[in-house]
């Protein structure tokens, strides 16, 4: 049952085009993100959700109920920001009981949801204190139970981890994640950190310019990439140009090194120019296992990250990033050593542009 | 901004306007007066044309030069000495740079003559003593200007820089710091000379020739003349104002009334 | 080693001596002077508190004293108020962009424009023959009939507004700029209609900073003396006025008493700065 809907929905400022036909079904419960670059139209998106924007154009409805001209104080939805936002002259009890306040919930009441949010998420120490006295991670907290406490329909965050140290990020999107399945809350999550939106998203939409380029589970996002923008945008990839030499068996040719791909590329004829990606890790040695590509190159650098070494080749003219798993025990080629690698045909990605 | 707020901001915005305007306007006609029956600029003739204006005028502008020097000489190498090496003093220093905000002028004048006037310390006469007195009360804005100047710059490290280069301690002044903070220099001596040239107070009672006193002095004996003089006056604050404004952009310190 | 160590310190300290020598020659010993002044007996030189006693048992100087006050918390007030509203307009307000820059600009110049040019522009406007008096005449209100006068306490208040709004605009601007939009946006998202915004938050966040305002303002008529004197030609007995009446010696034959009453104003304006301080310090506090 679709909890939340956008039909058609752009937003223009003057003469431009800030988002474009952008249409969504939502879940209740479904955690969804906005994946994509600064200026891509996502946080724009997530505003009219909220009603700090109203659409030029398209339909808003949460539970059936048309909300796009609704004004932010009158839809129930939940906004948590990337500055956090907490009222620096309330305490953490009060900030989070500010909703219920307003609304002239009962003493009791308000106390009772209170004492509710501050367990959930682990600040019932804090509750006395001011926002100046907390940390980031910890203030971002206060502003998830601030909104929860006001039992909203749906939940937007706002790149909420951006403003965060990098171990704290991590540490606070999985509690996120975990109150939001905990409470059953539909949420939207805005980021340009892949990275993130992978691990914890139900669904990820990858936003480019304005526009929608895919939608998607975080393993159909990855692995099955639907235009360049989205394959380049999730994960690492090596992307390169080549012909189509024979279309019914997936042949290309790059720099007169072909490659087979599993693609179907009937919609092309012999001569076509496309764009084919392979992601680092499809690359292997064919010393280990021969696939159905065999490609000879060249050792160009080879770079140690830790629990994966990043070996960069040289496949006829154009240079592969190559990642394999790290292995004390591992042969490591030398640099300007002569080699092969070897991926399968599903590993050869042809991309729409 | 919703509909009714914004007619409120016009409400406020016009109200101000008016009250900001009015007084200029009706100085400009009355100054406008000074010939029966028709609009001139004679009044403002009559100033220029005065040789009490042209001497109070050009000492006024005299004791600011030499205020702004004063004050970079004895300013300039204490701001970089308390970031530098005794920032231990800095409350101490910023505390007596506040004074001068603090203390009313017309007190301030009050110690000054009484301190000054008794012999052995009978300098109460001296140019000197008024323009010690303007730049003790140019202090609070001009200190902070080249403070602001410096805090912006890692003095530190361009010290250290200029050093290991082999500068001695006037070389690194004048030719590394001080081309450093010209901006904030500026900003402070426009401030400077927009407060000694509108100041009366201390001019007045140290019985200097002064452009502060000389506008009271019409007051008493002129028409039409203090309103032209008025304008006059305006229109300087107001120019000093605008090229500060061109200089500073968004660093200038804050401007507080005088008095 | 002792040695190198000291003669860095003495090294050091001599780099601020200039300082220090003008400031106590021009601003530390004459201030001094008037404290040592108002504790010493005039005649005898014997520490005496006599001074202070005197002081505070003319009903003249009280009564100065008092009209200071009174002036400058009127003034502060309503130049607090309407530069609160003012700022306010011109930063958030929806205004027109370019506005918020000149009235900063503005705000400068009309700070700084006091003494004998403001005095005068207020008798061209609103004296008996000036020409907004001229105007309502014509509209059928006579001001001057009504009881109202430029030169006593009320008409010095208007004129004393015209440097006191700027101020307020120039000191509150940053707080003002300092209300996070996310701030208005989180309480409308949580329910809050406007007003319940600036009930619950902004009006809280902001009134450290506008009393701490205030209180300078408070400081700034306090200590003002030339546009009064220009003004009412001394005829309106402010506390900077009888001590600039003082240093004429006209009206008091007392060094003593001049010294009390020179003292009392920089204890009025330490105790103004001290608080301003402490309201500034709880302001940014919330606001960082």
């Amino acid at each position: 049952m679709t909890h939340l809907t956008l039909s058609n929905v752009s937003k223009e400022f003057s003469g431009t085009t800030v988002v474009q036909d952008f249409n969504l079904d939502v879940n209740k419960g479904e955690f969804v993100s906005f994946l994509g670059p600064s200026g891509c139209g996502k946080t724009t998106t997530l505003r009219m959700i909220a009603g700090f924007e109203i659409p030029t154009a398209g339909l808003i409805t949460i539970n059936g109920e048309d909300i796009t001209n609704n004004a932010p104080n009158q839809r129930n939805v939940g906004m948590i920001f990337q500055a956090y936002a907490l009222f620096p002259n309330m305490t953490v009890a009060q900030n989070i009981g500010f909703g219920l306040r307003i609304r002239k919930e009962s003493e009791s009441v308000i106390k009772d949801r209170v004492a509710e949010m501050l367990s959930l998420i682990h600040l019932e120490s804090k509750a006395g204190s001011y926002p100046y006295q907390l940390s980031g991670g910890q203030q971002q907290r206060v502003a998830l139970g601030r909104a929860l406490a006001n039992q909203p329909q749906v939940l937007l965050l706002d790149e909420p981890l951006s403003a965060l140290d990098a171990k704290i990020r991590v540490q606070l999107r999985s509690e996120i994640r975990a109150i939001q399945k905990k409470m059953g809350i539909t949420a939207i999550f805005v980021t340009h950190d892949q990275e993130e939106a992978l691990s914890i998203s139900d669904r990820i939409v990858v936003m480019y310019e304005g526009k929608i380029e895919q939608v998607g589970s975080p393993f159909e996002v990855y692995n099955f990439p639907k235009t360049a923008f989205v394959a380049n945008f999730v994960g690492t990839l090596n992307t390169a140009a080549a012909e189509v030499i024979d279309p019914l068996k997936g042949i290309l040719s790059m720099d007169g090194v072909q490659f087979v791909s599993a693609e179907n590329l009937q919609v092309k004829k012999k001569g076509d120019a496309v764009k084919f990606s392979i992601r680092p890790e499809r690359f292997s040695f064919a010393s280990e296992v021969k696939k159905e590509n065999v490609l000879d190159c060249t050792i160009e650098n080879i770079t140690f990250l830790g629990s994966v070494v990043r070996i960069r080749v040289k496949i006829g003219n154009t240079k592969f990033n190559m990642d394999t798993f790290n292995n004390p025990f591992l042969e490591l080629p030398k640099i300007g050593d002569k080699d092969q690698v070897t991926c399968s045909r599903e590993a050869v990605l042809v991309l729409d542009d | 901004m919703k509909r009714g707020g914004l007619l409120w901001s016009w409400l406020w915005m016009i109200l101000g306007i008016l009250y900001f305007f009015l007084p200029l306007l009706a100085t400009f006609m009355f100054s406008l007066k000074a010939l029966k029956g028709v609009y001139s600029f004679k009044a403002y003739q009559n100033v220029f044309a005065d040789p009490k204006f042209v001497t109070s005028f050009s000492s006024s502008v005299f004791w600011a030069i030499l205020t702004i020097i004063l004050g970079i000489i004895v300013f300039v190498p204490t701001a970089y000495w308390v970031r530098l090496k005794v920032p231990q003093l800095r409350s101490a220093v910023e505390l007596i740079t506040l004074i001068p905000f603090v203390v009313p002028a017309i007190v301030y004048v009050f110690g000054l003559v009484r301190t000054y006037s008794h012999p052995p310390l009978l300098i109460v006469n001296s140019p000197g003593l008024l323009v010690a007195g303007y730049t003790i009360l140019s202090m609070p804005y001009m200190y902070r200007a080249i403070d602001t100047g410096l805090r912006a710059i890692d003095v530190q490290t361009l010290t250290e820089a200029a050093q290991s280069l082999g500068a001695g301690w006037g070389t690194i002044l004048f030719r590394v710091i001080l081309p450093n903070i010209r901006v904030s220099i500026l900003s402070g001596a426009f401030l400077s000379f927009a407060i000694v040239l509108g100041e009366y107070t201390l001019a007045q009672y140290l019985a200097k020739p002064a452009f502060g006193p000389y506008i009271g002095l019409l007051i008493q004996n002129k028409a039409y003349e203090p309103a032209a003089a008025t304008i006059i006056s305006f229109a300087l604050t107001w120019a000093a104002m605008g090229i500060l404004d061109l200089i500073g952009r968004g660093r200038q310190p804050q401007l507080v009334g005088g008095h | 080693m002792a040695r190198p160590a000291l003669s860095r310190v003495s090294w050091a300290w001599l780099g601020i001596m200039p300082f220090f020598i003008f400031a106590f020659l021009f601003l530390l010993y004459p201030s001094s002077t008037l404290i040592i002044g108002t504790f010493k007996d005039s005649k005898t030189g014997v520490f005496t508190i006599q001074n202070l006693l005197n002081l505070l048992k003319d009903p003249y100087i009280l009564g100065a004293y008092w009209l200071s006050i009174k002036i400058s918390v009127v003034t502060a007030l309503g130049g607090g108020i309407f530069g609160f509203l003012l700022a306010y307009a011109a930063i958030r307000g929806g205004l027109p962009r370019f506005m918020r820059s000149s009235l900063m600009t503005f705000s400068g110049v009309a700070s700084n424009f006091a003494g004998v040019p403001l005095a005068f522009a207020f008798i061209a406007l609103l004296s008996p023959t000036g020409m907004l008096t001229v105007w309502l005449k014509a509209a059928g209100i006579n001001l001057y009939a009504q009881g109202f006068t430029l030169y006593k306490f009320w008409g010095l208040s208007v004129v004393y507004m015209y440097f006191q709004f700027p101020l307020m605009v120039l000191i509150i601007a940053p707080a003002i700029d300092g209300l996070r939009r996310e701030w208005l946006e989180a309480s409308e998202n949580l329910g809050a209609t406007t007003l319940q915004y600036w009930r619950y938050v902004a009006f809280p966040i902001l009134l450290p900073s506008i009393l701490g305002s205030m209180i300078l303002l408070f400081g700034n008529a306090f200590g003002a003396f030339a546009t009064a004197q220009a003004l009412t030609g001394g005829q309106v007995s402010l506390a900077t006025i009888v001590i600039g009446a003082q240093l004429r010696g006209d009206v008091l034959n007392d060094p003593g008493l001049g010294y009390a009453m020179a003292f009392g104003m920089v204890i009025v304006m330490t105790v103004v700065m001290t608080g301003y301080t402490i309201l500034q310090r709880r302001a940014e506090r919330w606001l960082k």
